[in-house]
């Protein structure tokens, strides 16, 4: 398939199937369970958020799924599959064919994911050379027209121009070119928007989901940022200390959350209509210590609705609805959670 | 408001803005004049109007020029300008001028003349030696530091062995270990086994560098960036690596240049270095070693020009390493 003519991508169904991932790493300290039995599907063109706190393993699973760690002092299990194909089981030599051309990747800071010492241009054609086999010629061409997509103004100027001359803005839009070279069908997007300034963040997020819809290209989008996932995906995954703990349809999520987690997170967003000098909501504490994650529910020691079975049980991921899965003993709307809303004082059903 | 700040700031009344100024310029400047210019003499000895002497007294025919110097010069007179004191005055009846400019040697030749085609053999030791150094020690340390595990154990043990001994008595060990291969074909000793003695000192400190710094690029996310987008090991080693461990090798090699010269002079001392009559600095120095009472200049000139080319080198790598420093500050 052609890379630049906006691929005629109708495919549907599923093109990530991930089942019980986990990755853990062999440290010093102890075995870090970063990633702990982790499943999920990612359909064709699906944009998929994952949320969380920092530390709670949303880069190391966007990076297994991929096959990106190193293999010493780390376990994996579970499996990865990509358009029916064992990623987990792949030598190297495979993945590498994969990597660019089928699934690729966009990193947190623009600063330091470009090499400072290599020309934007050279740089941009390093993918089309991998994998299309380009010569200098023939990928300027391709290059200038990724430069035009991604919105940089003056691409001819930019080929010439070193990552430091330019802003951040700039080289996180040379970087999604890059990712975009050879016409994934899975992007995934790191913390795409963290080093940015607010202001750019939004148009690079606009941009991503552009660039996603016109090429029919699946995204996984990972951020600790709730407000960067509502607008731009299609279904988010919570994660807590290595699991998911909810998953949902965006809208759904945002209406109706069931673990208390993503309440929490949800009420950490400052809101526009609260009065001025209103306190800023904080989860209490801090997420768990992965080498001995407490017992029962990972988040029962900050959970404001936890009960001695959460510290003895853990819960399943159950549903609520179709699509709609969270693992929690005492979810949102429950009668314990009721009871300590009104202790607390806030009103039933408070959102 | 534009209209106000024009007329605050009326451009022509203030002083010109001071010009920045890096420190150590002219040093720099003058560095790099003597360094030329010894380069310059290195490569073109041959042909510069400097006193040549008939073959036989060099070991090397690409040193020496076929025109045999009929009038051959006293020997061990003083340079032309140092007839200060009674002993060093010249022979009556002998001018200056013949005695050359630097003075004569013990064999009566002319010690600039030969100071100018020791330059040849000296840099072309210096810079050969650091050459192959970069290649293989620049080679080892991107390995190393690359692949890491049980790669860089093994190359890394390798090193320190080297490193562990004193780096005079290696190299004496390595050149007699390669001379005595080839003295029973050639009489003279050649500048190869020199070479390689002085590489092999070069190659663990250059590897541990470049491993140093390899471990710390590769760390950086456009090297997994890189890698995510599909790129083999090599590439991301080539491409992505090796650009930017550059700096750091150019001024090491730089550096390193100076003081390998400096080691051939040690060997040459030593009476390890090229076989005499073939000039180098080094071996120079140690032909006036005996005479140094009576006839000071035929050591002491090589040596100033040896003592002016390593300050040079080492001004012009202190200027190069600042300049990459800068440099780095930027990203």
């Amino acid at each position: 398939m052609s890379t630049l003519q906006t691929a005629v991508r109708r495919e549907t169904g599923t093109l990530l199937q991930i089942e019980d991932l986990a990755t853990h790493f062999v440290t010093a300290g102890g075995v870090v369970r970063a990633v702990d039995g982790v499943s999920f599907s990612l359909e064709h063109g699906q944009r998929l958020g994952i949320v969380g706190e920092s530390g709670c393993g949303k880069t190391i699973l966007s990076r297994s799924i991929m096959g990106l760690l190193p293999r010493r002092n780390v376990i994996r299990k579970g499996s990865v599959l990509f358009e029916g194909t064992e990623l987990t089981t792949m030598s190297l030599k495979d993945r590498q064919k994969i990597w660019g051309a089928e699934m690729a990747m966009i990193f947190q800071d623009p600063m330091t994911s470009l090499n400072p010492v290599m020309k934007i241009g050279k740089q941009l054609a390093e993918p089309l050379r991998i994998h299309l086999g380009s010569t200098r010629e023939n990928a300027q061409e391709i290059v200038l027209k990724l430069l035009q997509d991604v919105g940089i103004p003056e691409p001819e100027k930019r080929l010439e121009q070193y990552a430091h001359e330019l802003s951040g803005g700039m080289r996180q839009r040379i970087m999604i070119a890059m990712a975009l070279a050879c016409g994934p069908s899975v992007l995934f997007a790191d913390e795409p928007t963290t080093a940015l300034d607010v202001t750019v963040q939004a148009q690079i997020l606009d941009l991503i989901e552009d660039q996603c819809r016109e090429r029919e290209m699946a995204l996984v989008l990972v951020t600790h940022d709730l407000g960067v996932v509502a607008g731009h995906t299609d279904q988010i995954i919570v994660m807590y200390a290595g699991k998911i703990v909810e998953i949902a349809p965006t809208a759904t999520l945002f209406s109706k959350m069931k673990m208390p987690y993503t309440e929490a997170l949800f009420q950490s967003i400052p809101k526009l209509d609260d009065p001025s000098h209103t306190r800023l909501t904080t989860i209490g504490g801090r997420p768990p210590n992965l080498v001995a994650p407490p017992d029962g529910c990972r988040f029962s020691p900050r959970c404001p609705y936890a009960t001695d079975t959460c510290t003895k049980v853990e819960p399943e991921l159950q549903p609520a609805e179709p699509g709609h899965l969270f693992a929690c003993h005492h979810p949102v709307g429950s009668d314990r959670w009721n009871e300590v809303q009104v202790s607390l004082g806030r009103r039933s059903g408070g959102h | 408001m534009t209209d106000t700040t024009s007329v605050s700031l009326p451009h022509d009344d203030r002083p010109a803005p001071k010009k920045f100024r890096q420190r150590g310029r002219f040093t720099k400047w003058i560095s790099v004049a003597w360094l030329i210019f010894i380069v310059f003499t290195a490569i073109g000895a041959s042909w510069l109007p400097y006193v040549k002497h008939s073959c036989d007294q060099f070991a090397n025919e690409d040193f020496c020029s076929t025109h045999l110097d009929t009038n051959p010069l006293l020997s061990e007179r003083p340079p032309t300008w140092a007839f200060f004191s009674e002993t060093t005055r010249p022979v009556v009846g002998d001018a200056p001028e013949r005695a050359g400019f630097f003075g004569t040697d013990t064999n009566g030749f002319d010690i600039f003349s030969r100071t100018m085609f020791g330059a040849r053999n000296s840099l072309l030791i210096g810079s050969m030696s650091i050459i192959f150094g970069i290649l293989i020690g620049g080679t080892l340390g991107l390995i190393a530091g690359y692949v890491g595990k049980r790669v860089d154990k093994v190359i890394d043990t390798i090193m320190n062995i080297f490193l562990a001994f004193p780096a005079l008595l290696l190299a004496i060990f390595i050149v007699g270990f390669f001379d005595s291969s080839t003295t029973s074909e050639a009489k003279s000793r050649s500048i190869v086994p020199i070479i390689i003695a002085l590489v092999i000192l070069s190659v663990p400190p250059i590897a541990r560098l470049v491993r140093a710094n390899t471990i710390v690029f590769a760390q950086r996310e456009f090297v997994l960036a890189a890698r995510s987008l599909g790129a083999k090991n090599a590439r991301v080693i080539v491409r992505e690596i090796l650009p930017n461990v550059f700096p750091a090798m150019v001024t090491f090699a730089i550096t390193g240049m100076a003081i390998l010269i400096v080691a051939e002079g040690a060997l040459a001392y030593l009476g390890l270095s090229v076989s005499a009559p073939t000039p180098t600095w080094g071996a120079m120095i140690f032909g006036g070693q005996a005479k140094l009472e009576t006839a000071w200049w035929i050591s002491i000139m090589p040596s100033i020009v040896l003592f002016l080319t390593v300050l040079a080198i080492n001004l012009l790598g202190d200027a190069l390493s600042e300049k990459f420093r800068i440099k780095e500050a930027i990203e």
